[in-house]
């Protein structure tokens, strides 16, 4: 007697399907697993076997051999307990399996279905690998729903799902969870109109958010560098559908949506403490790689507070998913590549004492001191931030005073504007356009380009730097709605570039 | 008190001349670099011997200064004279030589800078020279140690003021308010020496010749920075009632022509000698 379901395990954002296989047959009562399973998975026979029992079903005693195919994948994660299940419900009904569906859960010993990680990313797999309907626990029917054109069985316990495939009483599938539009309602709770003075770095934290760009803000302690990095959020459009989608899959993988509502439209924000292991940051673990805080801020904000305190390997190891938008983690289970498309918002003091440059209080700091700290920053991670702006404290006297600084709702406009005006030209943000692209796109009027190559001669600014320069350029046209890079949008974009100022 | 046994590198003795140590901040603000430049160069022009501590700022700033005004200097080490600190002066140092100065140093081969010998460096130079200025000298800084041992010694002390703003300024202002001679210009100096002959004048009049020109003034911007205090781009668009924008493209044109620079955070204007503009 032969029964078998379809299921699937996940390798990072991708789902590989696994076909459970179950046999009943003569020989010695014995229940045996094959096909690579690790020991989650092992340790499955002894769930199954109870929830079968107090389910009311009857546990063949026979022998049972269970085949987890293809047999040379690794196979991990609690998420075939129910396949399993069902598979052997199945041989002993002799029944075949369902057609196109696929099953994912983990069993409780009293047989009820419980909660497993990745709901969403599993049915998005499976929607994509020819599946139309999934089976999954109850508790993660939302997330599942989240999926176009799959249709969603809940799933409370393994009776009533058994009960449902041999036609004794269906499970009504859940609805679609799909919202038709964008309620957006993002609301931040820190609003650019609490900041007083900083308009240099308001602008810049504008033209971040406009173009994508990555933004260095270096000042003092107490010059409102964390406050303004908040800001960010409240000034970036709400997340398109496709965007909140990739958002939520990540946060899946880990456990942590919301049941209720597991979509979420604001971008996301993330501010990992400066003390963040590398695998904490960029991903890891044993086995597969989860993703860490850089995948977690895809499509957001990654909020980095004394960027020159963070272990220099970790720093080292942020450039290629600033440069690439993803981030690829090799680890003994297998290599897997999770999204980083972040904004990077990063905050520093000038100097180990943080009042070098302040009005009022000497820096204590010695000279080599302040070399170090500054050297810890500098190159290759420097020259991939776009935006630097040095943030200095507001006087005190002034804090009281004007009252009336511009709102986030109104700067967002305009960022909404510029950035409608870049998907419209080119299909992505201006901090995403490769060289040849920008060139393309934008060319540059002849004063433009004399500005920028002037200044390139004077700093011994490098061809990345010329390129990004460019973009940044771009963005403040585009803030403009100017078809041209007029010369004084080249020359704001190369007042943002601090690191050109030491030579 | 004698100074103590030092090593020596290049001509040593120098030249017989008024020596005069050009002291003050390691990271000076662009105006006190200014002024310990063009001090540099017209006290050398005046055959006078700059000496200076070979350090970052205005140390550095003096012995360039002196170098090119075609002047001996004399730089005193606070490491042994085999070790060049910071080592980027390498070049400056070798600068020195080739000009016909020296490097002293009173600590053994291979000593490393250390902070506790930088006091005793500080006494030897003051003691080397025959008066002192300090250009600008935050509270507490090594250039007031070499101030006090030049008292001690019984040597000239003299001051450079700069702005009430600024924390560089607070020590020079103190040793001013207790007695220094006030510094306006090369020839306030070769007065206290004795040298020059139409000096001193009347010292509330105004000076007739500040050594330095004024960049001109064909942004209206330029007119609102200072060149010792930075200001921000904020700061000035909210003067000038401009967008922040626009304010941060024309303070970069500024910049690309030389009339503005970066110092810390902020704008600052750029000075630059009279000669080179005339």
């Amino acid at each position: 007697m032969l029964g078998s379901v379809d299921s699937c395990v996940l390798i990072g954002l991708e789902a590989r399907p696994v076909h459970v296989e179950a046999d009943i047959g003569r020989g010695q009562v014995a229940f045996i697993l094959v096909g690579l399973a690790a020991t989650t998975v092992k340790e499955a026979r002894e769930r199954v076997r109870s929830a079968i029992k107090n389910s009311g079903l009857e546990f063949p005693s026979r022998r049972l051999t269970v085949n987890l195919a293809p047999a040379e994948m690794r196979k991990e994660g609690t998420g075939l307990d129910l396949p399993m299940a069902v598979a052997i419900a199945l041989a002993r009904a002799g029944k075949p399996p369902p057609p196109r569906s696929a099953f994912l859960g983990e069993l409780a010993l009293d047989g009820s279905v419980r909660h497993v990680d990745g709901v969403l990313v599993a049915a998005r797999g499976l929607m994509l690998l020819g599946y139309e309907r999934v089976f999954v626990p109850a508790v993660d029917a939302a997330e599942a729903t989240l999926v176009d054109r799959l249709e969603v069985i809940p799933c409370v316990s393994l009776s009533a799902v058994v009960n449902h495939l041999l036609g004794a009483e269906a499970i009504p599938p859940a609805a679609s969870g799909r919202p038709d539009n964008v309620v957006a309602s993002s609301s931040s709770e820190h609003d650019l109109a609490d900041v007083h003075g900083q308009e240099e770095a308001k602008r810049a934290l504008e033209v971040a958010a406009a173009g994508g760009h990555h933004l260095l803000l270096s000042g003092p302690p107490g010059a409102g560098k964390t406050m303004l990095a908040r800001c960010m959020p409240g000034i970036l459009p709400p997340l398109e559908l496709a965007e909140a989608l990739d958002v939520a899959q990540v946060r899946s993988l880990l456990g942590e949506l919301p049941r209720e509502g597991p979509l979420d439209w604001s971008r996301p924000f993330r501010s990992p403490h400066h003390g963040v292991s590398m695998a904490g940051l960029i991903g890891g673990g044993s086995g597969l790689a989860l993703p860490g805080e850089i995948s977690r801020a895809h499509n957001g904000v990654l909020f980095l507070d004394e960027l020159a305190e963070f272990q220099t390997p970790v720093l080292q190891a942020l450039r290629q998913p600033l440069e690439a938008g993803r981030v690829s983690i090799t680890r003994s289970g297998g290599s897997v590549t999770y999204p980083a498309r972040f904004t990077m918002v990063a905050a520093t003091n000038p100097c180990p004492c943080g009042w070098s440059g302040d009005a009022v209080r000497a820096c204590r700091c010695t000279v080599a001191a302040v070399d170090t700290y500054q050297r810890r920053l500098s190159g290759p991670l420097l020259d991939r931030i776009d935006l630097q702006v040095a943030v200095r404290r507001v006087e005190l006297e002034k804090l009281g005073g004007e009252a009336h600084a511009e709102g986030s709702a109104s700067v967002r406009k305009r960022v909404v504007a510029a950035r409608g005006r870049q998907h419209e030209r080119q299909g992505c943000l201006n901090a995403q356009l490769k060289p040849a692209r920008l060139r393309q796109v934008a060319g540059l009027a002849p004063a433009s380009r004399r500005a920028l190559e002037r200044w390139g001669v004077q700093r011994g600014m490098t061809a990345r730097g010329f390129h990004r320069a460019w973009r940044v350029a771009l963005t403040s046209a585009d803030l403009d709605g100017s078809e041209q890079i007029e010369e004084h949008h080249v020359l704001e974009a190369l007042g943002f570039r601090l690191q050109d100022v030491a030579a | 008190m004698s100074p103590p046994d030092l090593k020596t590198r290049g001509r040593w003795p120098p030249p017989v001349g008024p020596r005069v140590a050009i002291v003050g901040s390691r990271r000076p603000s662009p105006y006190g670099e200014a002024v310990a430049e063009q001090l540099g160069l017209e006290l050398a022009r005046a055959g006078v011997i700059v000496i200076s501590g070979l350090a970052m700022g205005i140390d550095a700033a003096a012995h360039r200064g002196a170098l090119n005004g075609g002047g001996v200097t004399v730089a005193v080490m606070g490491t042994g004279i085999d070790v060049i600190y910071p080592a980027a002066h390498a070049v400056l140092a070798d600068a020195i030589l080739a000009g016909g100065g020296a490097l002293v140093s009173q600590f053994p081969d291979g000593t490393a800078p250390r902070r506790h010998n930088f006091p005793a460096r500080n006494y030897t130079m003051a003691a080397l020279a025959d008066l002192v200025v300090v250009v600008e000298a935050a509270e507490g800084s090594g250039a007031l140690i070499t101030a006090e041992a030049a008292l001690d010694l019984h040597k000239e002390v003299m001051a450079v003021p700069g702005s009430i703003f600024s924390p560089l300024s607070i020590g020079t202002h103190a040793l001013l308010r207790d007695g220094a001679g006030l510094v306006q210009n090369a020839r306030d100096v070769l007065a206290a020496l004795n040298l020059g002959a139409e000096v001193l004048d009347d010292p509330l009049a105004t000076p007739t010749h500040l050594g330095f020109k004024l960049p001109g003034e064909r942004d209206g911007i330029v007119a609102h920075l200072s060149d010792v205090l930075a200001l921000n781009a904020a700061d000035i668009a909210r003067k000038l009632q401009l967008p922040i924008a626009e304010v941060l493209g024309r303070l970069t044109a500024l910049e690309l022509d030389g009339a503005v620079r970066r110092h810390q955070g902020g704008y600052v204007r750029a000075l630059r000698r009279g000669k080179e503009r005339a």
